[in-house]
This record gives structure tokens, sequence and C-alpha cells, in this order.
């Protein structure tokens, strides 16, 4: 089946502003919006440049803007986006690179500033590790599944307002160790999160929980982080 | 492309829009209020209100208090009740109530104004 793709291409070498080109791919029953880009890569303009790596949704490489939504390149079927042109935009809020690739350099520092490690002082019970329940562990299993993707941030307006706003992504990471039963680093991250760039930025627009190619509910947990912000501090 | 609007964005929207109104509205509240203290002086003031433009914007103020409150609900709602998972289907709620109470409310009001008939 022929499909049109109208794909961003921007060139900073060339001076020009970036603009949406059409092509038009020859494409099988189940191929993707990553298989097209492929397509055209090798069969029609060698200079398109995008990110992807593992080509099943676990590197969290090609996440973009497809049909004015952030999802996952390789997750996304074309077929499953109807006939019209399909729009391939690099993710908003970030300073394009080329083409459908942006600079998350922002990203990575918001995700920096909620130290998302294991911090505990005190040396592991047993000589091999710290024991959970499964009930303790319960609580790690939703926010462990982001692979990074930047879909969620990248989805945010008060993140296009704020680019020093920690962004979903940074809120799910922090989550994920505030709420780990052996973690005690909220003395260390609690003035990053209870701060007019942390937590309280957050206006429950759901655009990231929307998009999440792996379903994480981040607005659920950010307000968990707000409610236990507020009990520390009341 | 620009990003997709979805009920989450409208919500947000809508909330901060009614929200400033309301302020507007609560600003001139106090001016209207504040003539009490001449009663020539407010009949003035109940005079000029008294144009079927008032009518119209009361109708305004009405939806603005409604959905503004309704919304604040649910986003109540998202923040201490872990209300996430539904928040969409609790947006087209606010807005079916909002809907309904609005069109009952600016019953009377248009009625006042004359367009319904006494």
């Amino acid at each position: 089946m022929q499909y049109t793709l109208r794909v961003y291409r921007y060139d900073p070498e060339s001076g020009q502003p970036g603009r949406l080109v059409d092509y038009t791919v020859e494409l099988e029953k189940g191929a993707t919006v990553l298989d097209a880009l492929g397509e055209i890569k090798a069969h029609q303009d060698g200079s398109l440049v995008y990110r992807r790596s593992c080509r099943s949704g676990i590197c969290g490489s090609c996440a973009m803007k497809i049909n004015g939504f952030n999802r996952l390149a390789c997750e996304t079927q074309v077929e499953s986006l109807g006939r019209k042109p399909i729009h391939v935009e690099p993710l908003p809020g970030f300073k394009p690179i080329k083409d459908l690739v942006v600079d998350l350099e922002p990203f990575w520092n918001n995700l920096h500033r909620t130290l998302p490690w294991l911090i505990n002082p005190n040396p592991p019970p047993t000589d091999k590790e710290r024991p959970q329940s499964p009930e303790e562990f319960a609580w790690l299993e939703m926010p462990m599944t982001c692979i990074l993707c930047a879909s969620c941030t990248s989805s945010c307006p008060s993140f296009w307002a704020d680019r020093t706003y920690l962004g979903p992504a940074a809120l799910n990471k922090a989550f994920r160790y505030e709420f780990d039963t052996r973690d005690q680093g909220f003395g260390q991250r609690r003035d990053t999160l209870d701060n007019r760039h942390g937590l309280w930025r957050c206006h429950t627009i759901m655009n990231c929980n929307d998009c999440c190619p792996k379903h994480i509910r981040i607005t659920e947990e950010i307000s968990w982080l707000k409610r236990k912000v507020v009990e520390e501090k009341y | 492309m620009r990003y997709k609007w979805k009920s989450g964005q409208w919500a947000f929207v809508l909330h901060r829009v009614s929200g400033v109104a309301l302020s507007f509205y609560l600003i001139m509240h106090i001016y209207v209020v504040s003539s009490l203290y001449d009663p020539q002086n407010f009949d003035t003031v109940m005079a000029f209100l008294n144009q079927p433009l008032f009518k119209i914007l009361e109708i305004g103020l009405l939806a603005a208090v409604v959905f503004h409150g309704l919304n604040g609900i649910r986003v109540m709602m998202i923040d201490f009740a872990n209300a996430t998972r539904v928040h969409a289907q609790i947006f087209w709620v606010v807005l079916a109530v909002s809907a309904v109470l609005i069109a009952v409310g600016a019953v009377p009001f248009l009625m006042h104004a004359g367009v319904l008939g006494h």
C-alpha cells in the first residue's frame, strides 16, 4: 500500500528554516513509521537523519511527533494513522539539531537534578542485597518501565514554557526512588522537588500521561510526590 | 502540525480562562458594591447594569463559576484521590453537568432580560 509521509527536514548548515517534505513510500501491512523512514533513507534520500536503535520499543530513541502526538516511531503502525499524509516531526520543546533529531541535553540535565540513584548511607543488611517485599516492590513496577524516550517531557506545556522545570520524566524517576522503601534520599531531593521549577509546575494537563508509550500514570506519581512533600513539610 | 489538544489541555485552558475572568468579575463586583454608600449613586449604577448586555454577561459569569467549580473538583480528585486513570472521563462528566447547569440557570436570566418572556 502507498503512503505519503510529510517529514520535517532541517539542515542547520543550509541556513534555511525547517520545512515539511512529502515522500511517497510503498509499505507492507504492519509496517511502522520507523520502517517508512528507513525506506525513505534507503531509497529516496540518504541524508534524512533520525534516531533509532532497537526497533522494538525498548531503547526509547525513536520518539517523535507523529500526526501531532508524541509516540515511538517503531511502535506506531502506519496503517493505524489513516490515509492522509502522515506528519512526522521532531519532539517539540527541544532545540532541533538536524531533521528529526533534537538536543536532549536539557532533558538529561533535569533528570540528573533529581539524583536518580539509590541514596542510603547504611550498609545493606545482608552481604548481597537490600531485601524488599513483593508489596513494597509493586510501587516501583510502573515507574521502572520508563525507557527515557522523552515523549512525556516534550509533550508538557509547562515544560515548553519553562525549560528548567524538571518535567514528567525526571519526576517519574524521582517517584521511583522516593517511593522505594530502601531509599533515604528525600533530604537531598527535597529542594529540587519542592520548588516552583519542580513539582509545583505541574498543572495536571495530562499530556505526559496520555502519550507515554509505556502507559505510566505520571501525573498520578507527581500527585503522590506532591502529597509526600506536603506531609513532610507540615 | 500543532500538538494534539486532548481533554486535559482543554480542561487546563478553560480552567485558566474562567479563573482569570472570575478575578476580573470580582473587581467589578467590588466596584458595584462600593456604590452602595449613596442611594442615588446606587440607582445610577443599577440602571446602567440593567442593559441586556449585562444579562448576557451574567450567563457568562454563571458558566465560568459552574465550570471552574466542577473542574476544580476534578483537579482535586486527580491530586488527592489518584483519579488520573479516569481523568478524561471525569472531564466529560464535568462538561456535561456544566452544560445542564448553565442551560437551566440561563432561563431565569433570559426571562428577566425579556428574551424568553415573563
